[in-house]
């Protein structure tokens, strides 16, 4: 009994710690109310329009790899920004890649937008993306550089939104809150609901109780001197997660990091379970390396999973039954009121297989531990600490693992 | 070049995609060309009925509104993505023996032309209405439940009314087609959104369909490729 006890307190800490996160985005959503202003008569009004930010050149890098789900219209929102001076760089490594003809067509559909599609192999570092982003930087004619992933879709006035943070000649970095829509495959479904409850939750709990800079790549807003004072992108080559370092290091110069309440769309349509697999076992890992005896916390902060344990680990019962089920409705009805909260576009039928999502998460969430390498991009590296990658070796241990697990996935395809 | 594909299914026959999702998800991947190209099946065994049942097939009461709507989402295409969409039917005559059956693709196709008709009849009437003609999935497969093996075992017969034959076909490949030296073009045969990397064709020529028809019968200028993430 005493075993169920004890987790039946971790997970009812899980659950109050993600009450917390719940409230945490909830108060960043409230930013945008927070900055409303009066008219004279005392009229509510958004802010903008009488605070007359400035609307500095801003160079949009977009560095692109492959086909994202919504490729095209995520490029497009772009386009359509309601600003009046950017550049867009979609930066590729080979003229090969299905993307470039995506690029093609957005920038021969906007001949009068400032587009220019690069294409330049760079091999500065291991970080994939880095290598993508600095021949568009190096092409970029703005101080103001915005880093925006492929798979992000925006509104129109999402430039407008986030540059007036820089105003304020202390920050340094500009981030944004991320939601997952669009799915359509069990995959991208299960993405968007781990995107819009344990992502959301933790990088506004990260940046509303413990003032922790966490930045997410997907929109990443600074200035060109700020990055060079931190060593610019050569610092981050070699690290996995460079939206973090760059955050932190931002952060050690004293430079401010926000975290923008504007959210930003990452459209996941057509993901295979795979590939949401995949995603977190890389994201996990990098975490792990990241936050070391931090990471422990992730487990205690899925309610779900802990609440399973005392059947596997102790009984299969009526009471640890309906334990279990009783903090995964819990959990449904949090997560659905998050979705609610954020305007998430999925069926609230689909929230029921949150805590499907959060078993798959929990059983997840060991790997990082028992090993020490990553898939990305196709290329496999070992992770580090600060998620420093290193070549994966071509002899001794490693490479037989590797062979042994590539022959086991050529048979069995 | 030109990216085509010009075998896809939608929800009309047995696509798992809407119309307007599929046409989305080719001009959200750069497509420049594509058909759409849903079953008419045969209604004269019990394998077509089943699948006239089901509304597995477009049937001639409804084949007036698939082209109408077709035609509606290829203004769109063409207007979003700058992507020329083409209706036309995939002719399925499904019968228990794959020896006896074929699919024929008919691109460009203006009027209903029954799966139920002789071969010679589907063949004159296409002709007539000068849509492009080819040969489906015509050599053995690696699933061997959807072959089709009529048109290849009468091509002496047939061969002369085929504008051109699937020398791939998804993740197949039929290399007889290249020994024959018939012209060729390859295509998803989509019915899932993964079916999207697969073979393809490549064109050389201008973005319009009368373009698009004249290279693929002179079969110049035509180059295949297996598209892949």
């Amino acid at each position: 009994m005493e075993i169920f006890y004890v987790f039946a307190g971790l997970t009812i800490l899980g659950l109050l710690a993600y009450g917390l996160q719940i409230w945490a985005v909830r108060s960043t959503l409230k930013k945008n109310t927070g900055v409303l202003e009066y008219w004279s008569d005392g009229i509510k009004c958004p802010s903008t329009p009488l605070l007359h930010h400035s609307h500095p050149p801003v160079s949009i890098l977009k560095p692109l790899k492959g086909l994202d789900d919504n490729l095209f219209d995520n490029l497009e929102s772009f386009c359509v920004q309601d600003y009046p001076e950017y550049e867009i760089i979609f930066s590729l490594q080979d003229y090969n890649d299905p993307a470039y003809k995506v690029a093609r067509k957005i920038k021969d559909k906007y001949p009068d937008k400032d587009i220019s599609v690069v294409v330049k192999q760079c091999n500065a570092g291991l970080n994939p993306k880095i290598n993508n982003l600095i021949p568009a930087y190096d092409t970029s004619k703005y101080e103001l550089i915005l880093i925006s992933d492929s798979n992000v879709m925006v509104e129109k006035n999402y430039l407008k939104e986030i540059i007036k943070h820089m105003d304020d000649p202390d920050v340094g970095l500009v981030s944004n809150i991320i939601r997952g829509v669009g799915g359509r495959t069990i995959g991208s479904v299960l993405e968007n609901l781990h995107l819009n409850s344990f992502i959301l939750g933790s990088v506004c709990f990260l940046d509303k109780f413990l003032k922790m800079p966490c930045v997410v790549g997907k929109s990443m807003l600074m200035r060109k001197s700020d990055l060079e004072a931190i060593g610019g992108f050569k610092a981050v080559k070699d690290v996995l997660a460079e939206d973090y370092i760059i955050g932190k290091k931002m952060h050690k110069k004293g430079k401010k990091v926000v975290l923008s309440s504007h959210m930003i769309k990452n459209v996941n349509e057509y993901w295979g379970l795979k590939k949401f697999i995949n995603r977190h076992t890389r994201w996990g890992r990098l975490r792990w390396k990241i936050g070391g005896i931090k990471y422990l916390t992730e487990l205690i902060s899925n309610p779900v999973f802990m609440s399973f344990l005392p059947m596997l680990l102790w009984e299969f019962s009526r009471t640890t039954l309906f334990f279990a089920l009783f903090i995964s409705l819990t959990k449904v009805a949090g997560d659905l009121y998050l979705g609610k909260i954020t305007d998430s576009d999925s069926n609230p039928l689909v929230y029921l297989l949150s805590p499907v999502k959060d078993i798959i998460i929990g059983l997840i969430w060991f790997v990082p531990i028992l090993s020490n390498t990553v898939v990305w991009r196709g290329n496999r590296y070992l992770i580090g600490k600060d998620s420093v990658l290193s070549p994966c070796p071509d002899t001794g241990m490693w490479s037989w693992r590797y062979r042994l697990v590539d022959a086991i996935r050529a048979r069995i395809a | 070049m030109l990216l085509c594909d010009f075998h896809i299914h939608t929800k009309y026959s047995d696509g798992s995609v809407e119309l307007r999702r599929t046409i989305d998800l080719f001009g959200q991947a750069g497509f420049d060309v594509i058909a759409i190209t849903d079953h008419v099946v045969n209604g004269d065994n019990g394998i077509g009925k089943l699948a006239h049942r089901f509304r597995l097939s477009v049937r001639e009461n409804n084949f007036d509104e698939y082209i109408s709507n077709v035609r509606q989402e290829a203004e769109r295409a063409l207007d979003k993505y700058g992507m020329l969409v083409v209706p036309g039917v995939e002719i399925s005559k499904n019968y228990l023996s794959s020896e006896k059956s074929a699919h024929i693709l008919l691109i460009d196709i203006k009027e209903f032309i029954s799966a139920s008709w002789s071969f010679e009849k589907i063949f004159l009437a296409a002709k007539e209405q000068e849509a492009l003609i080819i040969a489906c999935h015509p050599h053995h497969m690696s699933d061997f439940s959807r072959e089709t093996l009529f048109l290849w075992n009468n091509r002496d017969k047939y061969a002369k009314y085929i504008d051109a034959w699937e020398i791939a076909n998804r993740d197949d490949v039929f290399n007889v087609i290249s020994l024959k030296k018939y012209p060729y073009i390859a295509n998803s045969d989509f019915h899932r959104a993964r079916h999207l990397y697969s073979w393809k064709t490549l064109l050389n020529c201008e973005k319009s369909v009368e373009s698009i028809k004249q290279c693929i019968r002179h079969n110049k200028g035509v180059a295949i490729t297996l598209f892949r993430n």
